[in-house]
């Protein structure tokens, strides 16, 4: 876990427990989240299994220090790991093409797989952030141009 | 360029989006129903909070999205609003009464203005709180219902958000009901046009002692002598477990069937999922009112199973459970599996085909 994010951890624990410090993490506004779109990790690669669902070719991590390389090399591990998206999963993966909103991607999947509205945002939301926590996607805000 | 072509570039283009929404099959209304209390809110609304309890409990009901408006329901029993402090006689009382055969003496009804001003104290502080300033009208106390069973008096608030509600005591059911619609300031319509949908549809007893349990898109009817005694509410999977003394009804609803049903078939998704064994049960199909077929189990229940029943509700209870029926089906419409299980005594026969047959899955 890189520090800061153990520091950001440990601080808002300490907000938690001692309320009168007043710290707390942010309110996520539910409306800015739902107009993200979601877009895949250019760096990992996806293919189609023989069942249709989705496997991801995650590279592994360059960005390693000397000993974990060394150990790397001597267990040799594998340059890459596949990871299988279940049916769902791989409905949501595919689309995740930076083409739809989070909202929108909730909308079809219930409708697809006739899920009731929360219980459709539940589940997509949570998977996002699950794929988002291991970079496997990344979440941009479309824009206007100015002018 | 001529006038028609002008005119028509200055109308407004039909947006193609609003078009294949039209075009889509208006989305049904939402049924929620909890504890005996049953009402119709507008469509994707959902139960997001609720209590267990059946003498005193609320709920709580969103707007989807980003509508702030939520509808709250809140009951207690009428005798217990005038509590104040239990005594030792309080405590015997009802059950030396109970003992002896001997009805409860008669209580006077309860003081509704009491507990409205109550109510919009409560709000009045929030109000406080968010720096707001607070007004709320009540209107004259007026008798209502299908057999003017209701006394209620309706009232409105506007504070740090908008409120509208109503408080009433039903002498059926004897029971006090707050049910209010609750808003932001300018949700003013959206809030009465709520409420009013809200009161028409609001009941909060049941004429043919089947409570209504709806959440979720789960609609069932269950014998109102049976209690919640467990709820398991997550994403694709509800379980619904009721019990009465030793007997036990236990309602399941898994969404995303068709990916379940890859990797096992009904019968062995049921007996995974099942409270009890299922091997040395009779197994047959039936049809249930809904046209739905479902995979029947019926048997005895054997010592180990009688055991775990017996533990589960909590030792002594009578009458003891030593029958099971359980069934379960596929909803292809819905996509979903539904699950109907019933231990039951030897005089309770029955119930299991009332109760699988109550089960609204497709409308």
């Amino acid at each position: 876990m890189p520090s800061n994010e153990l520091g950001r951890k440990l601080k808002y624990a300490a907000g938690k427990y001692l309320p009168f410090l007043k710290i707390a993490p942010p309110v996520t506004d539910r409306k800015l989240v739902m107009n993200l779109r979601p877009l895949h990790n250019n760096q990992l690669t996806w293919e189609k299994g023989a069942n249709g669902d989705v496997v991801l070719i995650v590279p592994a991590n360059k960005n390693v220090g000397p000993v974990t390389r060394a150990i790397a090399k001597w267990a040799q591990a594998p340059s890459q790991r596949k990871v299988e998206l279940d049916e769902v999963g791989s409905f949501v993966w595919e689309l995740c093409d930076g083409t739809n909103t989070v909202e929108s991607i909730v909308q079809q999947t219930g409708r697809h797989y006739h899920m009731n509205r929360r219980e459709a945002e539940v589940s997509v939301t949570l998977f996002l952030e699950m794929l988002h926590d291991r970079h496997f996607i990344a979440f941009f805000k479309k824009t206007r141009k100015a002018g | 360029m001529t006038d028609e072509s002008m005119l028509a570039q200055s109308l407004p283009r039909p947006h193609k989006k609003r078009t294949l929404l039209n075009e889509l099959p208006p989305l049904p209304m939402t049924v929620i129903g909890w504890q005996g209390i049953r009402c119709v809110l507008p469509p994707e609304w959902n139960l997001t909070s609720f209590s267990m309890e059946r003498e005193a409990g609320y709920i709580r009901a969103d707007a989807p999205g980003d509508a702030a408006v939520t509808v709250q329901i809140r009951w207690q029993d009428a005798a217990e609003t005038d509590r104040k402090v239990g005594t030792l006689y309080d405590v015997f009382a009802p059950k030396v009464r109970k003992l002896l055969g001997r009805p409860a003496p008669q209580q006077k009804p309860p003081d509704l203005r009491r507990l409205l001003n109550k109510v919009l104290k409560d709000a009045g502080k929030s109000a406080k709180k968010a720096g707001t300033s607070f007004e709320s009208s009540t209107r004259p106390e007026k008798v209502e219902g299908d057999e003017l069973e209701r006394t209620a008096i309706p009232f409105s608030w506007v504070g740090g958000g908008r409120g509208q509600g109503k408080i009433w005591h039903c002498t059926k059911c004897n029971r006090v009901v707050v049910a209010q619609v609750i808003g932001i300031a300018r949700d003013g319509g959206q809030v009465q046009s709520v409420a009013a949908g809200l009161f028409a549809t609001l009941r909060d007893h049941s004429d043919d002692s089947l409570d209504l349990w709806a959440l979720y898109d789960l609609q069932v009817k269950i014998p109102e002598t049976f209690k919640l005694h467990q709820q398991q509410v997550m994403s694709g999977h509800l379980r619904l477990v009721f019990i009465r003394g030793g007997e036990m009804i236990v309602i399941d609803r898994w969404g995303l069937a068709s990916m379940t049903l890859k990797k096992f078939k009904l019968e062995e998704w049921l007996a995974t999922n099942v409270t009890v064994r299922l091997k040395s049960m009779d197994a047959s199909v039936l049809t249930l009112q809904s046209g739905h077929e479902a995979h029947y189990y019926t048997g005895r229940l054997n010592l180990m199973d009688r055991f775990k029943v017996f533990r589960s509700a909590r030792g002594l209870a009578r009458p003891l459970a030593v029958r099971f029926e359980g069934g379960v089906w596929l909803c292809e419409d819905q996509n979903r599996i539904y699950s109907v299980q019933a231990l039951t005594s030897r005089k309770t026969t029955g119930l299991w085909k009332m109760v699988a047959d109550s089960v609204i899955c497709c409308q």
